[in-house]
């Protein structure tokens, strides 16, 4: 076979060609490389240094920043409650998204679906900020919520609502449950409604054929929807800044800290490059996990 | 399991009484339809796509709910009974297979739910994917298989259940012409070998009565007629049925004791009525001969001339009226004729249907 593979050249295969619509992808990745890859760089690069080689000529390579996050827990709680936060928030995105997100993709009426879409979207077009202050003004201790349970007699003094995790995991959720449905929904919405119908014909109650069918085949979208609601919520800055006061401290925080008021760009680069590493390893982590269950199909 | 037993209970029969469906609580979908399918039967629902076929159906399964009505499958009433519950097979016009499954999975499907042994699970898939010939095809998802194949899949897992009633909704609407005849030829054999009582719902008059026992013509929600396909072809009962079930001469007139007058006075060949109504008489393309001359019912010229194989099909234009539809067989004496050319045509009485309008 060897040799008749040698004497009888196979037909070259004709160039593949890159599309033409392709180079339309081009200012999308210079805005990739101009904005992520070289500042990520950068910030890398300055993790590793002694001090600013802008202004100080004489900095050497270094890895005390690694070391000095190592040496001291409360970065390392830091960091565990940065990714605690990001899965809570996660989680209860998902539990509440999901629901929604099937009856939308699954409504027939064109208005009753519109009116959905509109309930989901209305909030996304309130500024963070304006968002987590009406969180305040209702989980503070002077709150509504208090005010109202205290009035009741129901508890002796205000429950503490906020500035904790709690209430940071709830501003965070009342953020980002849109882009969990809205990315659900897409997916809901292509699976054929028969694959259900089939299901239940076959022998399977309601929730069995949603177990069997249609919760595997929306797994892409639960995967997308998670990780998307993951990644903004450990980067997220403003929200555990207002709702969580004093008692939390996520890794953005720090290293705003670490820029803002200490001015070392070294160590909040390193805060920088470890929340990213870690935080593709529970992206790589929880990718295979899913992957397993939709029976090996390849996913993300 | 009791389900079981159910299941092997064997082929029921199907009875819909007055059986009504609104969309909105305005768009009358089915109305008022009356049906008995036997057991062991091959029933059609046919009719054009709006006609309520697919509803009545979706009925049956439990898909869509009885706004009016009783169904009753093998003497039991179903109307109010959950889709899981009604042990019927079902196979969809997009076959509805699982794409995150093999095809092992998804014909077994219904056996794990009524929760079979292993052991009897896979004796069972084995047995219903020899049946439709799939055997070798086991791990294979249905993305990688053939329209056909998907379709034997779909197939199998409908019958592998054992199914007191299997409902197909135009199963073979997605395949090619040959591919479909085959499948036709298999689904046929398959429901008289396993005695399936079987209700099939085409928009295709050439696959209901080629398959079916017996065929229910709907149009507009209501049923037109039920017979036999000889009797749905050569006795249509009304103009719809005759009109959607292949082509048909039709001429408005009136029916008396003489026989029939067109409108405009000719007479034309028809059986003998009682008393004068005004009528349709329907004439098969077929059954219309040409003549010679003198005992001709019409003259007129020939506008086209379609050659399809085993016969050649003749719109005749005589004056004043629809072009006349002749089917003749080519038989190897017959000359062609041309278009342009003068013929005469006729047919026997007892070869037209008069009905009411």
């Amino acid at each position: 076979m060897a040799e008749a593979v040698a004497t009888t050249p196979l037909p070259r295969p004709r160039h593949v060609g890159m599309s033409p619509i392709a180079w339309l992808a081009a200012p999308a990745l210079l805005l990739f490389v101009i904005f992520f890859v070289l500042p990520f760089g950068t910030m890398a690069l300055f993790s590793f240094l002694s001090g600013n080689p802008v202004a100080n000529p004489n900095v050497t390579f270094t890895l005390r920043h690694y070391e000095r996050f190592l040496s001291d827990s409360l970065y390392f709680e830091s960091l565990v409650a940065t990714l605690r936060i990001g899965f809570v928030t996660t989680l209860v995105s998902l539990l509440i998204g999901y629901p929604l997100a099937h009856w939308m993709a699954r409504m027939h009426s064109r208005v009753g679906h519109a009116m959905l879409l509109m309930a989901v979207i209305a909030p996304m077009l309130t500024g963070i900020v304006v968002r987590t202050f009406a969180w305040m003004t209702l989980l503070q201790d002077s709150g509504v919520i208090n005010t109202t349970l205290v009035s009741l007699g129901w508890t002796d003094g205000p429950v503490r609502l906020m500035y904790n995790e709690f209430g940071t995991v709830v501003a965070l959720v009342h953020i980002y449950v849109p882009y969990m449905v809205l990315t659900l929904t897409g997916v809901i919405g292509r699976i054929d409604e028969r694959l259900e119908q089939a299901a239940r014909n076959l022998g399977a109650n309601r929730f069995r054929a949603f177990i069997e069918v249609t919760l595997p085949l929306s797994l892409p979208g639960i995967l997308a929807g998670s990780l998307l609601v993951f990644a903004l919520s450990i980067s997220a800055y403003v929200t555990p800044f207002l709702m969580g006061g004093t008692d939390v401290l996520t890794l953005p925080m720090l290293i705003y800290q670490q820029v803002g008021s200490s001015f070392n760009l070294g160590f909040a680069g390193a805060l920088g490059v470890i929340l990213l590493a870690v935080s593709l390893l529970v992206v790589f982590a929880y990718n295979h996990v899913l992957g397993r269950f939709a029976g090996g199909e390849k996913m993300a | 399991m009791d389900q079981t037993a159910a299941g092997q209970a064997g082929a029921a029969s199907i009875h819909l009484d007055g059986v009504s469906k609104t969309y909105d609580g305005r768009v009358l979908a089915v109305d008022d339809v009356t049906l008995h399918v036997n057991p062991g039967e091959f029933f059609s629902l046919l009719g054009p796509s709006g006609c309520g076929k697919t509803t009545t159906l979706r009925m049956i399964a439990g898909f869509e709910t009885v706004d009016r009505g009783r169904i009753h499958v093998g003497g039991q009433d179903i109307t109010d009974m959950p889709v899981h519950k009604r042990e019927m097979g079902m196979v969809f016009q997009s076959y509805a297979l699982f794409p995150h499954r093999t095809v092992t999975e998804n014909v077994a499907f219904g056996l794990r739910m009524r929760g079979l042994a292993r052991a009897e699970i896979a004796e069972r898939v084995r047995a219903a994917l020899e049946l439709v010939a799939l055997t070798g095809f086991e791990d294979r998802r249905p993305g990688q298989l053939s329209g056909g194949q998907q379709q034997r899949v779909a197939l199998a897992r409908a019958i592998v259940i054992r199914p007191r009633v299997l409902l197909c909704d135009e199963p073979l609407g997605a395949l090619d012409r040959k591919l479909r005849q085959q499948m036709q030829f298999e689904l046929k054999q398959l429901q008289k070998e396993l005695g399936l009582t079987l209700v099939f719902v085409t928009h295709d008059q050439d696959e209901a009565l080629a398959m079916s026992d017996r065929i229910a013509v709907m149009n507009a929600g209501r049923i037109d007629q039920i017979g036999t396909p000889g009797e749905i072809y050569e006795r249509p009962q009304t103009r719809f049925v005759a009109d959607f079930i292949g082509e048909i001469n039709l001429f408005d007139g009136e029916a008396h004791e003489g026989g029939f007058h067109l409108d405009g006075g000719r007479q034309l060949p028809a059986p003998v009525s009682s008393g004068r109504r005004r009528r349709v008489l329907a004439v098969r393309p077929e059954k219309v001969m040409f003549v010679e001359e003198g005992g001709s019912v019409f003259s007129g010229q020939i506008e086209s001339v379609n050659f399809l194989g085993g016969y050649t099909l003749y719109r005749v234009v005589a004056t004043g009226r629809r072009p006349i539809l002749v089917k003749e067989t080519n038989l190897s004496e017959r000359r062609a004729r041309a278009p342009g050319e003068l013929v005469h045509l006729s047919w026997n009485p007892q070869d037209v249907v008069l009905f009411d309008h």
